[in-house]
């Protein structure tokens, strides 16, 4: 499965990686004003969190082992 | 009986739109250009602006050039990619008009790149010698277009996803889901319904992923008509490690002796992929010369292990460069170094089933409904024997999905104007259906929906059935969908996310059993469609478009000519060989 990582310390909390997720893996905490990677299982690392993210603060690492389906 | 309230939050407006990627961003934005008093919602599951494809796909434009004459476009598409199964009335007034989606882009505010004089900077496919040139967008361009629509007044409704229709007699009259964050339920009551949903895939590919056929399944659910459902199997080729597409590796394969197979497979520098390059290296692994490979150096579409499209070399883009290269740069990491020169290749199944059927002005046969986009590509039927984009010509989705928009809206408008106001919906349908999405929810045990996905993709992931097609083989594979099919009363939902995708993967097994009965059917070879049992073209029988339908829970199929006596170009009657000659 792939891995994603935010960094709080350096997130500003201002929501671009929610919108830029087309999947709906990440979602919004409301009281912390902080993204939560609610459902990583549907990552397909498109990685536009990531390029959304003016802070630097989020690292989506891919897990390309995971993609084992067959052609045969 | 229930009220339409007791079930939820209800909203109105005149237009609804259901999909919030290009083509139903073009859609709303189309609307309020023509008649800027009608309220348009735009709902979508993700963020409009941000879902959909068009932000992660290769932002290719093919437009007619000014050395290209509509009839050359014509004639060269129906004699080398939609092998005369197109509807081509429509195709010609593609040709006449596609190229007003440049314009249309640039002044929603999509970034095309311009050459110094100020036209579309474009270049040729490279190798082939093709009537259309291909122009770049920024890979931003939704968010813009998101922007011009807000400006017009177009209100949205995100992280929503519709499940069905709703309907007031035979007619549909808005839509019924829910909030994918809280699970609310969700009523759109609308004069007209836009279904801009995308194409439908299996979650197997990546970047095609957001397309699961939840439109497709409602519109079907719906009673509408579907068409070409047959052509739902493209597939692009891949680096083994990585997974990744190598754009232009079916061009430059080579087996384990060294031979090069894709002059085998497919002579000469094609425009695009073809399903014979999946079934090329399928065939290989079967005689014993796997593994198949690509000369990297040869591939005309890259530099290095640089894409073409995807460097500055051809066109400035900023956001598809900064995308393509932090894509490119992980996948390089799980690529062994040696690999490169000549990386192992498979097929990457996509599917792209496209198959709502509408007419030249975008409607379904159902009233009320209007279906433009991937959603409706093949269904269409301008586009012929090819699944949807890239079908067989890169960079045609784009193009489709703000053409057939236009055509869409225009349509949705003038039936508005003659239909009066809203006719509201039949709330005990509407009950019924909000019973049905939720069931899983309320399920302790039960086939959770990654595991159903995996069921279907199982049934159509393997080159054996849905690329190199054979009875037995077909009939297994839909087996394997029939299983899947009966437990899907068993679906379990976690969360409203998770209901989602329970949705989802029923969209599913619905499409894949519209593609095998609809592929057993045909009973040739023909453009993307290839069959080891009946390898030739066969004009004579198969000038026809499969068409399918939902008949009180048993899924119809009858066919229809194609009236060829109406078109410029026929082809000449009897069999004739297909790729599959060389066999
Ligand atoms: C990797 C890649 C490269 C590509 N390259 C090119 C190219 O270079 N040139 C080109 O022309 N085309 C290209 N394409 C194809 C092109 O991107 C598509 O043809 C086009 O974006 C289709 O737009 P659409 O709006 O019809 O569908 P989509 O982009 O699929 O949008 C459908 C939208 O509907 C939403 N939705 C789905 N179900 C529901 C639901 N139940 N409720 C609410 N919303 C829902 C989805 O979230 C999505 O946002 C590429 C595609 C990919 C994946």
């Amino acid at each position: 499965m792939n891995r994603i990582e935010i960094d709080f310390q350096s997130c500003e909390g201002c929501r671009r990686c929610v919108k830029a997720c087309f999947v709906n893996v990440l979602s919004w905490d409301r009281e912390a004003c902080r993204p939560v990677v609610a459902h990583v299982e549907d990552c397909v690392h498109c990685n536009l969190c990531e390029l959304s993210c003016p802070s630097g603060s989020i690292e989506v690492m891919p897990d390309f082992a995971s993609l084992d389906w067959t052609a045969f | 009986m229930a009220d339409l309230e007791s079930l939820g939050e209800v909203a109105r407006t005149d237009v609804l739109v259901i999909g919030g990627g290009i083509a139903g961003l073009s859609a709303a934005i189309s609307v309020k250009e023509k008649n800027p008093r009608l309220e348009v919602l735009v709902v979508e599951k993700a963020t409009a602006g941000w879902a959909g494809k068009a932000a992660r796909g290769g932002g290719i434009l093919a437009f007619l050039t000014p050395d290209d004459s509509p009839e050359d476009f014509v004639r060269y598409h129906v004699e080398h990619i939609g092998c005369y199964l197109e509807d081509q009335e429509l195709l010609m007034e593609y040709a006449c008009t596609c190229n007003q989606v440049l314009e249309l882009l640039d002044s929603w505010g999509a970034r095309i790149a311009r050459d110094r004089r100020g036209y579309w900077k474009y270049v040729k496919t490279p190798g082939a010698e093709v009537p259309w040139g291909l122009a770049g967008v920024d890979l931003d361009m939704c968010v813009h277009l998101r922007r011009r629509a807000s400006e017009l007044g177009c209100r949205f409704m995100d992280k929503t996803a519709i499940v069905e229709l709703l309907k007031s007699g035979d007619r549909v009259t808005g839509a019924i889901g829910f909030d994918v964050r809280d699970g609310s339920c969700r009523l759109v009551l609308a004069r007209a319904t836009i279904l801009a949903t995308g194409s439908q895939n299996y979650r197997v590919m990546p970047m095609w992923s957001c397309g699961r056929g939840d439109g497709i399944a409602a519109a079907y659910r719906a009673g509408a008509c579907m068409r070409n459902a047959e052509f739902g199997s493209f597939v692009n080729m891949i680096h083994v490690a990585s997974r990744e597409v190598i754009f232009g590796a079916e061009d430059h394969m080579f087996n384990a002796r060294g031979e090069d197979i894709s002059s085998r497979y497919r002579p000469g520098i094609q425009p695009d992929i073809c399903a014979m390059s999946a079934v090329g290296w399928y065939l290989e692994h079967v005689e014993g010369r796997a593994p198949v490979r690509v000369k990297a150096e040869e591939n005309v579409l890259q530099i290095g292990s640089e894409v073409l499209f995807s460097t500055d070399l051809v066109w400035k883009r900023p956001a598809a460069i900064a995308f393509w290269s932090r894509l490119w740069e992980k996948a390089r990491r799980a690529e062994r170094e040696s690999d490169h020169g000549m990386p192992e290749i498979m097929p990457g199944f996509i599917g792209e089933q496209s198959p709502v059927m509408v007419d030249h002005g975008m409607a379904t046969t159902v009233p009320g409904l209007f279906a433009v986009g991937d959603v409706s590509y093949s269904g269409s039927a301008w586009t012929g024997a090819v699944p949807s984009p890239p079908g067989r010509i890169r960079g045609s989705g784009l193009m489709n999905a703000v053409w057939s928009a236009c055509r869409g809206a225009a349509s949705a408008v003038e039936y508005i104007s003659g239909e009066g106001p809203g006719a509201g919906a039949d709330a005990s349908l509407a009950a019924e259906s909000k019973e049905r999405i939720y069931r899983p929810l309320g399920r302790e045990r039960g086939v959770s929906a990654l595991e159903m996905v995996r069921r279907v993709q199982q049934a159509v992931t393997p080159v054996r059935y849905s690329n190199w097609k054979r009875e037995d083989r077909m009939r297994e594979a839909l087996g394997m969908v029939l299983e899947a099919k009966e437990v899907l009363s068993s679906l379990k939902g976690e969360d409203p996310h998770d209901l989602a995708r329970c949705n989802e993967a029923r969209s599913m097994v619905l499409c894949a059993e519209m593609f095998y009965r609809a592929s057993l059917l045909r009973k040739e070879s023909r453009g993307w469609f290839l069959r080891e049992d009946y390898p030739d073209t066969d004009n004579s029988n198969w000038l026809k478009w499969i068409i399918l339908q939902d008949r009180e829970g048993e899924m119809a199929l009858w066919t229809e000519d194609i009236p060829l006596e109406r078109y410029p170009y026929r082809p000449p009657p009897g069999r004739s060989a297909t790729t599959l000659a060389w066999r």
